[in-house]
C-alpha cells in the first residue's frame, strides 16, 4: 500500500511539473492510424510548435486536448491525454467545462456573424454570465490584451464581418480570452494572413505567454522558430523529435528533423 | 534563383578554389624565400588581386545564402563556418604576400646556417602539411584530420619561441645584418601566425561538421580509438 | 477555320432557342395574365373583398374565402413552422449519419412529392373522423400542414447546412453544448433560408384546393371563421365554384378571385426573394 502511494507521490508531482501530458497516445479514424504511439509533457507557460509535413497529425493530436474530434465521425482514441494531471477522456469529465480551461484558434478567422461584442460576449453568455457590466468589463480587457480595443472601440456593434482578416482573427483570439482559459490551441492561425497581420499576432502571442500555455500547428518553419520554446516534429502520425526550439535548428538529433527543416523535403 | 542544395554546393566549390589559391600563394612564398627567388615573389604579389577579388566573391556568396534560403541546422552552420574560414585563409594570403615583399625589399640572401639554426625548412614544412590536412578535412569532411592540426601547430610554436634566442645571439654575433635578422624574426612570426589561422579553421570545420564549439577551450589531439 | 465557325454557328444557335425558351414561358404567362386582368380588373372593389358570396353576381364577395384562407394559413403555419423546424434541426445536427438516417432523407424528399390529394384523404381519415375534429379550419390546416412539412423540413436543413461548419466549430471550441450552437448560432444564421423555405411552402399552400376539398371545405359558405373549429372555404375553392356557375357575372368574379389570389402569392414569393437576397449577403 505505502509502494502504492510513494509511486502516486513521484507520479502526481510529475504531473503537477506538466500543464499537458500525452502518453503512449494513438488514434484511428476507422482504420486508419492517424498517430501512432505520441508522448509528450509540455510545460505551462511556454509556447511550442508542432511542425511537420502535411497530413502527418499535427492538427489531430493538437485537437486532442479539447476533444474536437470527438465530432468525426470513426473517431477512436487510445492512450492518456492529461491536463493539469487529470485525465480529459474520462467518462466524468464535462467537455463543456474543458473546453472553457482550453481555447482554440483556427487557422481561417470564424469570428460569428454578430457584432464584435456579441463575438467576444459569446463564452460568457452561454455560460449564462448576463451582468451587462461585467460582461462590458471583459470585452473590454479581452480586446485590449490582443490591442483591438483601440480599434474597434467606438462601435462595438459594429458587425465583426466587417473587419480586415487580421482583425477578425484578433477578435477570435480576444474571444477565446474572455473565458479565461489557462491553455490556448493555435491550429495554424496566421496561415490565411498577410505578413504584417502575421506578425501583429506573433508579437500576441509572444505576450499571452505570460499568462498563458500555448501550442500553436505552424506549416512556417520561420514562425515556429521565431514564436517557440520548444519544436515537436512529427511525420507520418509519429513523433519523430521534441527539444528546445534553438537545439532543433541549429542541431537537431534525427536527420529526417534535419532534412524536413532545411528543406529537403516536405 | 538556385535551389538550396545548388548553391551550397557552389559555395563548397568556391571555398575550395579559396584554399587552392592560398595554398599556392603560400607555397611560392615558401620556395621564393629559401631561394631568395624575387620573380617569384613578384608573382605572389601580383596574385594577391585574386586571392581578394575571391575573398570578396566568397563573401558576397555568404551574403546572398543566408538571405535567399534562411539556412537553419547543418545549412547554417555550414554558411557560418565558411564566411569564418574564407577571412581566415585571406589572412593567410596577406602573410604570404608580406613574406613575399620582404624578400623584394630585402636584397641580399640569408646564410643558409642561420637558416637551418632557426629550423626554417621544419616549420614551413609544418605549416605546408598543415594547410594540407585543413584542405582535405574541408574537402572530404572529415574532422580527424582537422584535429590533426592542433598537434602540428605545437611544433611551429615551439620553433617560434626557440626563434628569439637563436636571433638575438646571431645579433650580437654580428651587429651589421640586423636588418636581415629582424626580417627573419618578421618571417618566423609571420609563419607562426599562418599555423594559428589553420587552427582557427579547423575549429570552424569541427563546428560545422559537429556542431561543437572549440574556441577558447584547451584543444586535444585527435581522439584515441576507444574514446 | 471551318471549326472557328461552326462553333461560332453552334453558340448562336443555343442563345436564340435560349431566348425562345424563356420568352415561351413568360410569354404565355403575361398572356394569362393579361385575360385575367381583363377579364377581372374592374370588378375589384372593397365591397367585393368585404361582400359575402350570394347567389348574386353583383353582390358576392370574396369575404368568407378570404378570411378562410388567411385563417388557414396562419394556423398551418403554427403547426407546420414549429414541427418542420425541429425535425430540420434533428435531422441535420443531432442524428447520426447512418443507413437509416439516409432512408429517412430520401423518404422526406419523397413525400414533397406525394400528390396533394392524397393529403387530403389521409386528413379526412385522421383529422376529420378519427379526431373528430370536423370539417373545420383546424382540420384544414392540420391537413395543409402535413402537405407542407416535407418542403418546410428540406429548406430548413439546407439553410441550417449553408451555416459554414467553422461557426460551428468556433462554438464547440468555446464550450457551448449542441442545443446552444444551434439556438445561439445557428438558427439566427440560417433564419433567412428558414424564413424563404416557410413563405415558398405557405404560398403553395394558399393555392391549395384538392386536399380542403376532401377533407370537406365548403363551397358556399356564409360566414367567416371565428374559431378553429369552424367550417371553412378557401380561395381557390371560391374560384372553383364561381367557375362552375353558368353566368357570364360569376366568371367575372372569379376572374377577381384568381388576381387577388395571385396577387397573395406574387407577394409572399417576393417577400421570399426580398429576404433571400438579404440573407446570402450576410455570408459575403
Amino acid at each position: 500500500m505505502s509502494e502504492e502511494n510513494s509511486e502516486s507521490i513521484i507520479e502526481s508531482s510529475i504531473k503537477r511539473k506538466y500543464k499537458l501530458q500525452a502518453k503512449d497516445v494513438k488514434v484511428w479514424y476507422g482504420d486508419f492510424m492517424a498517430i501512432n504511439n505520441v508522448s509528450m509533457d509540455i510545460k505551462a507557460n511556454k509556447v511550442t510548435a508542432f511542425i511537420g509535413p502535411s497530413g502527418c497529425g499535427k492538427s489531430t493530436f493538437l485537437r486532442l486536448f479539447n476533444r474536437m474530434n470527438d465530432y468525426v465521425d470513426d473517431f477512436k482514441m487510445g492512450g492518456d491525454i492529461n491536463i493539469d494531471g487529470k485525465d480529459i477522456y474520462d467518462k466524468n469529465i464535462n467537455v463543456e467545462l474543458l473546453r472553457k480551461q482550453v481555447g482554440m484558434v483556427f487557422q481561417k478567422p470564424n469570428p460569428f456573424p454578430k457584432s464584435i461584442f456579441e463575438n467576444v460576449a459569446y463564452g460568457l453568455k452561454i455560460q449564462g454570465l448576463k451582468d451587462k457590466a461585467f460582461l462590458e468589463e471583459r470585452v473590454e480587457s479581452s480586446l485590449k490584451q490582443v490591442a483591438l480595443w483601440d480599434e474597434v472601440k467606438n462601435d462595438l456593434n459594429k458587425s465583426a464581418l466587417a473587419l480586415s482578416g487580421g482583425q477578425q482573427q484578433r477578435l477570435c483570439i480576444a474571444r477565446t480570452l474572455a473565458v479565461e482559459p489557462s491553455i490556448i490551441l493555435m491550429d495554424e492561425p496566421t496561415s490565411a494572413l498577410d505578413p504584417i497581420s502575421t506578425a501583429k499576432i506573433e508579437e500576441l502571442i509572444y505576450k499571452l505567454k505570460d499568462k498563458y500555455t500555448i501550442v500553436i500547428v505552424t506549416h512556417n518553419m520561420q514562425q515556429a522558430s521565431r514564436i517557440s520554446d520548444n519544436t515537436a516534429f512529427f511525420y507520418l502520425g509519429e513523433l519523430i523529435e521534441y527539444d528546445k526550439t534553438n537545439k532543433i535548428f541549429t542541431n537537431p538529433e534525427k536527420k529526417q528533423t534535419e532534412n524536413y527543416i532545411t528543406g529537403r523535403f516536405g | 534563383m538556385l535551389n538550396l542544395e545548388d548553391h551550397r554546393e557552389i559555395l563548397n566549390q568556391s571555398g575550395l578554389e579559396m584554399f587552392q589559391l592560398v595554398r599556392k600563394q603560400f607555397i611560392k612564398s615558401k620556395d621564393a624565400f629559401l631561394t631568395h627567388d624575387s620573380d617569384l615573389a613578384e608573382e605572389v604579389l601580383h596574385n594577391e588581386n585574386r586571392v581578394n577579388g575571391m575573398d570578396l566573391k566568397l563573401d558576397r556568396e555568404c551574403e546572398r545564402f543566408i538571405a535567399l534560403h534562411n539556412p537553419v541546422a547543418g545549412d547554417l552552420r555550414f554558411v557560418l563556418a565558411l564566411r569564418k574560414i574564407n577571412f581566415d585563409l585571406e589572412r593567410i594570403g596577406d602573410h604570404a604576400y608580406g613574406i613575399s615583399s620582404y624578400i623584394i625589399e630585402v636584397d641580399t640572401p640569408v646564410k643558409q646556417e642561420v637558416l637551418d639554426k632557426l629550423e626554417f625548412e621544419k616549420m614551413y614544412k609544418a605549416a605546408l602539411s598543415m594547410l594540407d590536412d585543413i584542405r582535405d578535412a574541408y574537402k572530404t569532411g572529415n574532422t580527424k584530420k582537422a584535429r590533426k592540426v592542433f598537434k602540428k601547430d605545437k611544433v611551429l610554436n615551439k620553433i617560434n619561441l626557440n626563434s628569439f634566442a637563436v636571433i638575438s645571439e646571431e645579433v650580437q654575433k654580428d651587429p651589421k645584418l640586423i636588418d636581415q635578422y629582424l626580417l627573419l624574426f618578421s618571417v618566423i612570426k609571420k609563419i607562426e601566425r599562418v599555423g594559428d589561422l589553420i587552427t582557427n579553421i579547423g575549429e570552424e570545420i569541427i563546428f560545422y561538421l559537429e556542431a561543437e564549439v572549440l574556441k577558447h577551450r584547451k584543444k586535444k589531439g585527435p581522439s584515441k580509438p576507444g574514446m | 477555320m471551318n471549326n472557328i465557325r461552326k462553333n461560332r454557328l453552334k453558340d448562336q444557335a443555343f442563345k436564340i432557342w435560349g431566348i425562345f425558351c424563356t420568352l415561351l414561358g413568360l410569354v404565355l404567362l403575361a398572356i394569362f395574365i393579361g385575360n385575367i386582368l381583363i377579364d377581372g380588373i374592374l370588378r375589384i372593389d372593397w365591397a367585393f373583398i368585404v361582400n359575402l358570396p350570394s347567389r348574386h353576381a353583383e353582390e358576392s364577395g370574396i369575404y368568407t374565402a378570404l378570411m378562410g384562407s388567411i385563417w388557414v394559413l396562419l394556423l398551418t403555419t403554427l403547426i407546420a413552422l414549429p414541427v418542420g423546424i425541429a425535425a430540420a434541426i434533428y435531422l441535420e445536427e443531432y442524428s447520426k449519419k447512418n443507413k437509416l438516417s439516409t432512408i429517412l432523407e430520401v423518404n422526406i424528399s419523397n413525400l414533397a412529392g406525394v400528390p396533394s390529394i392524397i393529403y387530403g384523404l389521409l386528413g379526412l381519415e385522421v383529422f376529420v373522423r378519427i379526431l373528430e375534429m370536423g370539417a373545420s379550419v383546424l382540420a384544414g390546416s392540420c391537413t395543409l400542414a402535413l402537405l407542407i412539412l416535407p418542403i418546410v423540413i428540406v429548406s430548413t436543413r439546407e439553410a441550417i447546412k449553408a451555416v459554414p461548419k467553422s461557426i460551428r466549430d468556433a462554438s464547440f471550441a468555446m464550450g457551448a453544448s449542441k442545443w446552444q450552437t444551434v439556438y445561439h448560432q445557428l438558427l439566427p444564421a440560417s433564419f433567412g433560408g428558414i424564413l424563404t423555405g416557410i413563405i415558398l411552402a405557405l404560398s403553395r399552400a394558399v393555392g391549395e384546393t384538392a386536399p380542403l376539398i376532401v377533407i370537406g371545405a365548403l363551397a358556399y359558405v356564409p360566414f367567416a371563421p371565428s374559431s378553429p373549429m369552424d367550417e371553412f372555404s378557401v380561395l381557390p375553392i371560391q374560384i372553383f365554384n364561381w367557375i362552375t356557375r353558368p353566368q357570364h357575372g360569376f366568371v367575372e368574379n372569379a376572374a377577381a378571385a384568381i388576381i387577388i389570389l395571385l396577387l397573395i402569392t406574387f407577394v409572399m414569393n417576393g417577400i421570399a426573394v426580398y429576404f433571400r437576397n438579404k440573407w446570402q449577403k450576410k455570408f459575403k
